[in-house]
């Protein structure tokens, strides 16, 4: 096993006003993940960190951290990807220090401790989009009323027209798109990646009768309009779930959803 | 139980409720952008590196004749006016990330140019087709 340096940024505010660093020397191989480094350091090291983490195979979207200043998702990322190539393979010990992995919260987030993130003004967000089928029947039934009715039915798709929003629908809800997106860095009341990725899913299902009640999120100034197509959020989405391809895609149904508002008065 | 809003039922209230002119300056964008990809290298080739490198011979008569038609317009809508106006929009928002402008004084001046440009333009195309 060789080793290698890591600083993980701290933020512990009932012991210390700002955030710091502390640099952690971690045993590391081929197969040795950002969260399996940041476990070591709980487990070995310092157990005061602290971290959220569950399924370590990019599934559960709780693991997100910036490393380096990318935001990554800690179980799919790899110490390996920061190290000179032949470092594995040489015996010398020089490397050690030359090649340090920095490790902070993601970006645009309120830090609560260490490297937890409020993710609730992400989620807030997704919330605002209806991130759900919503169908025209029982409009007047309590929601549990509908969705038992909801249950009842049978939805028949088409692969086809699964096909127009399967892409969409590989959100994990991790948030790496928002820590990427400098919009929301810069308006915090920007929708974001990924809530408009979902609702352009729900609005592209064919099951789904619920894009009247989306669009009027989508065609404000903190909707898909506060987009300047940066294009990182897609760079960084660990599932390819292509934001900047939704958020796009949004402008065209905004812009036709406006115009249709303008001369129908319904959007 | 609260359900979902509801745009409110009156025509009058809601026809230009939450309207803004975000979509025109986008929609100007995206053709231009087109525009740009498709037609601006095209237009370089021949009148920027072929023809002063003598590869190919132009007649100006034959062009101005040309220019005079509705090509004259069509070429001056999808390789000065659209273009310009993509521009704009791309500085525009360039200023609100570097977190110098975006706001209306870069919206006038932008698209106030873009607007110049494409006036002056197509008012030249006018002069010779007329």
């Amino acid at each position: 096993m060789r080793n290698c340096s890591i600083a993980v940024q701290r933020y512990l505010p009932h012991e210390h006003a700002e955030p710091f660093w502390q640099h952690f020397t971690v045993p590391f191989d081929e197969s040795t993940s950002i969260l399996d480094a940041l476990n070591y350091i709980k487990e070995e090291l310092d157990p005061s960190l602290s971290f959220r983490w569950s399924c370590r195979m990019a599934i559960c979207g709780s693991c997100g951290v910036m490393v380096n200043g990318i935001p990554k998702l800690g179980c799919k990322d790899f110490l390996r990807n920061y190290l000179p190539r032949n470092y594995l393979a040489s015996e010398s010990t020089a490397a050690v220090s030359a090649a340090e992995i920095r490790i902070q919260p993601l970006a645009h987030f309120t830090v609560e401790r260490d490297l937890i993130v409020d993710m609730n003004e992400f989620l807030v967000h997704l919330e605002a989009v209806k991130p759900y089928l919503i169908t025209d029947a029982g409009a007047d039934e309590t929601p549990l009323e509908k969705h038992a009715q909801t249950l009842a039915q049978t939805n028949k798709q088409t692969p086809a027209q699964l096909a127009k929003y399967k892409q969409f629908a590989n959100c994990i809800n991790c948030g790496l798109c928002y820590s990427a997106c400098p919009q929301f860095g810069l308006n915090p009341e920007f929708v974001g990646p990924a809530a408009i990725a979902l609702a352009q899913r729900y609005n592209l299902d064919s099951r789904d009768q619920g894009k009247a009640a989306r669009m009027p999120v989508l065609n404000g100034h903190n909707g898909v309009w506060s987009c300047t197509f940066v294009g990182f959020c897609s760079d960084v989405c660990p599932k390819h779930v292509d934001p900047a391809a939704a958020v796009n895609q949004g402008k065209v149904e905004s812009a036709k959803s406006m115009l249709i508002q303008m001369f129908t008065g319904r959007g | 139980m609260k359900t979902h809003a509801k745009l409110p039922s009156t025509a009058k209230s809601s026809r230009w409720h939450g309207l803004h002119l975000e979509p025109i300056w986008w929609s100007l964008f995206s053709a231009g952008g087109v525009c740009f990809a498709v037609f601006v290298p095209a237009v370089v080739l021949v009148f920027a590196i072929l023809a002063p490198l003598g590869f190919i011979t132009l007649d100006y008569s034959q062009i101005v004749s040309w220019y005079a038609d509705i090509w004259g317009l069509l070429f001056t809508g999808a390789v000065i006016c659209l273009p310009a106006f993509h521009a704009a929009h791309r500085i525009r928002h360039g200023l609100h990330d570097l977190q110098i402008g975006g706001g209306l004084l870069s919206v006038v001046i932008c698209y106030g140019a873009a607007a110049l440009l494409s006036v002056a333009a197509l008012y030249g195309w006018w002069q010779l087709s007329g």
